[in-house]
């Protein structure tokens, strides 16, 4: 140690401290809010905690686990949550993708346009689940107003099953579509310029010059735009919550949604529990691999 | 083999920003054309207009005498090599150089053979399956090269190539640009805002300001006779000296009169001078005509002081102050010491004396 620094604090600790004492308010609500729901519901998934008899008396091991993983309905609800994430994702992505070059070729009123696409997003999930479900009403709805005047017959869009799993996914596409949309065009408009140029002197057309550069390049924007939306896909609760309940039967019964009621109204916290942490870990998996991938990239 | 021609040549970006002004000049088949300017001159957009990667204004391009204005770059059959190189970032150096071919639907054969050539000429072929960023600057350059070579183009265009390069890789590469277009005796466009670049590689310099051409010529030539201020402050480093005077003596054209020093007039001078007696004018030396010690060719002197003695190593660069407190810079031998401060003498070679008028800026005479 050189005899300058000797005895007293070196720059780096200094500034380490200060960042601390910065974060630490901070990091005190997010310990209060986040950490120990979290290790309350790892803790209580090991107990027979019910809403009967709610305390931590009771240690039955992994019983939980097993319990929820025999439900009768679990293999239904997950597979109407892939189905979900995956026309959700999809969709999105495909009229994110084509909303962000059309923007990304525009230059007027490019403001208005984000103005647009931005409203949807600063809505609340609970608020878009209750507008679309005014609107969608079967009787009384815009919607079926609207096809009336043209002759269509007036859709049930909540009450069969069919359709209702449709609705929600496309509530959810008008929901979070911009998210799509902005990303990508932030990938978009940080592309090089000059690839393009080189390609244009080569004698690509257009769509060469999209198959063979704009896709390549925005590959690491795409994955991340896709994960990301899926992580998100994969937790929604809110719309079902408002606009179905999980019905019609259980057409639109997506797995936060039965855990839920495994909780509130199966009162039977310690497995809702269970099915939490299970359903954590398959986040926390494609988290680690969203950050895997956006490491490998720099 | 392509003759580039422009004609009242214009760019005007939205209303009224106009990059290029009007400019007409023939690059010759097989010549190497260096345009050459500070940025924002318009050169670059003069090169890009060319390749056809921006829209044409006002005017006429030519390649062989036909107007290419409308046809599409591809079809110009013209390579560009960009400043920052624009690489296809997520393909292999030989996907690179193959892009284009494949496009133009040249035989599996005839492109492997095109890299193959290519890559042995560049010294490229170890790096054929390498992406664009596990390369070097002067590699990417180097396949920035190959993919305008591969494509056997008509004529190349150059933009600032070099200008991402550290110093000794951009000398090297100079010497190589030149060699290759000995060997390949293809029309090129250079651009740059490099001086030296311009004087090496250019068998003429078309030198632009403010969209406009100000001369074209061979860099001798326009190192030797600059037609205005612009081209003698630009053109060498250090620039050519450019001192405030005026014409006096006895007929008003005896000599150049500069506070506190006068240099006679030659005879061969006053011939080209007569009409400008008594007027104010900027006199033009260059450091190299400047010496410490007086020689034949240097015998009128000028007393000043030293600013500052910059020694470059193979020469030295002598700042001093004249009397009336204009700074003058010298180009004088290695071995040279002085104090700043201390006093000494300047000699000057008067047969290489410019002059320009101090309003307008035009050279008077040619030295």
């Amino acid at each position: 140690m050189s005899p300058a620094t000797g005895g007293t604090l070196t720059l780096t600790q200094r500034d380490r401290r200060f960042g601390y004492l910065l974060t630490a308010p901070g990091l005190a609500v997010l310990v209060v809010v986040v950490t120990f729901p979290l290790f309350f519901t790892i803790f209580t998934s090991f107990y027979d905690y019910t809403l009967l008899t709610p305390n931590h008396d009771t240690f039955i091991g992994g019983e939980n686990y097993q319990e929820a993983a025999e439900e009768e309905y679990l293999p239904g609800s997950l597979w109407v949550t892939v189905k979900f994430v995956l026309a959700s994702v999809v969709i999105e992505f495909i009229i994110g993708f084509v909303v962000a070059l059309s923007l990304n070729a525009t230059t007027r009123f490019k403001t208005v346009y984000y103005l647009i696409l931005l409203a949807p997003l600063l809505i609340n999930p609970v608020v878009v689940g209750l507008l679309w479900r005014m609107l969608l009403h079967s009787e009384l709805g815009i919607v079926n107003y609207a096809i009336g005047l043209v002759g269509i017959r007036p859709v049930s869009w909540l009450g069969d099953p069919a359709i209702a799993f449709w609705t929600v996914v496309l509530t959810d596409i008008w929901h979070q579509v911009s998210f799509m949309a902005i990303l990508l065009l932030a990938g978009l408009s940080a592309l090089p310029r000059e690839p393009y140029e080189a390609a244009r002197m080569d004698g690509a057309s257009p769509l060469r010059c999209f198959v063979f550069i704009t896709l390549p390049l925005m590959q690491p924007v795409i994955a991340v735009a896709l994960l990301l939306r899926m992580i998100f896909a994969i937790k929604t609760f809110d719309i079902v919550f408002i606009m179905t309940k999980g019905g019609p039967g259980t057409a639109t019964d997506l797995i936060s949604y039965f855990i839920y009621r495994a909780a509130f109204f199966g009162l039977d916290i310690g497995r809702a529990s269970a099915m939490a942490v299970g359903l954590l870990i398959i986040v926390v998996l494609l988290t680690v691999f969203l950050y895997r991938y956006m490491r490998s990239l720099t | 083999m392509a003759e580039i021609g422009l004609r009242n040549l214009t760019k005007v970006y939205g209303q009224d920003v106009t990059a290029v002004d009007s400019i007409d000049l023939d690059v010759r088949d097989g010549e190497f054309m260096v345009l050459l300017g500070p940025s924002g001159c318009g050169k670059s957009t003069t090169l890009r207009m060319i390749a056809g990667l921006e829209t044409v204004t006002e005017g006429e391009i030519t390649i062989d005498g036909d107007v290419v204005n409308e046809v599409d770059p591809a079809e110009r059959d013209l390579a560009v090599v960009f400043q920052n190189y624009a690489l296809y970032p997520h393909m292999s150096v030989a996907g690179n150089l193959s892009f284009g071919l494949k496009l133009r639907k040249l035989s599996r054969e005839e492109i492997d053979r095109r890299i193959a050539t290519t890559a042995e000429m560049l010294g490229i072929g170890d790096l054929l399956k390498r992406r664009p960023r596990q390369l070097s600057g002067g590699q990417q350059q180097r396949v920035a090269l190959g993919r305008a070579l591969v494509r056997d183009p008509v004529a190349f265009l150059f933009d600032e190539p070099l200008s991402n390069l550290d110093a000794k890789l951009r000398a090297a590469m100079r010497t190589e640009l030149i060699k290759l277009h000995r060997m390949l005796g293809k029309t090129i466009v250079h651009v740059t805002h490099d001086q030296v670049e311009a004087m090496t590689m250019g068998e003429r310099i078309c030198i632009m300001r403010d969209g406009r051409i100000v001369q074209v010529g061979p860099p001798l030539e326009v190192y030797r006779n600059p037609v205005d201020t612009f081209v003698a402050g630009f053109l060498a480093s250090p620039p050519m000296n450019l001192l405030d005077a005026r014409f006096g003596g006895a007929t008003g054209l005896d000599s150049v009169e500069l506070p506190s020093v006068s240099l006679p007039l030659l005879a061969a001078h006053k011939e080209a001078l007569r009409g400008h007696a008594g007027e104010a004018i900027t006199l033009g030396i260059r450091p190299e005509d400047l010496d410490a010690e007086p020689s034949a060719a240097r015998h009128a002197a000028m007393t000043v002081s030293v600013v500052a003695v910059e020694s470059l190593g193979p020469e030295v660069i002598l700042v001093a102050a004249l009397p009336g407190g204009q700074e003058i810079s010298a180009r004088l031998d290695r071995d040279f010491v002085a104090r700043a401060g201390s006093e000494l003498q300047l000699h000057v070679d008067l047969e290489r004396l410019h002059f320009f008028d101090t309003a307008t800026g035009r050279a008077v005479t040619a030295a």
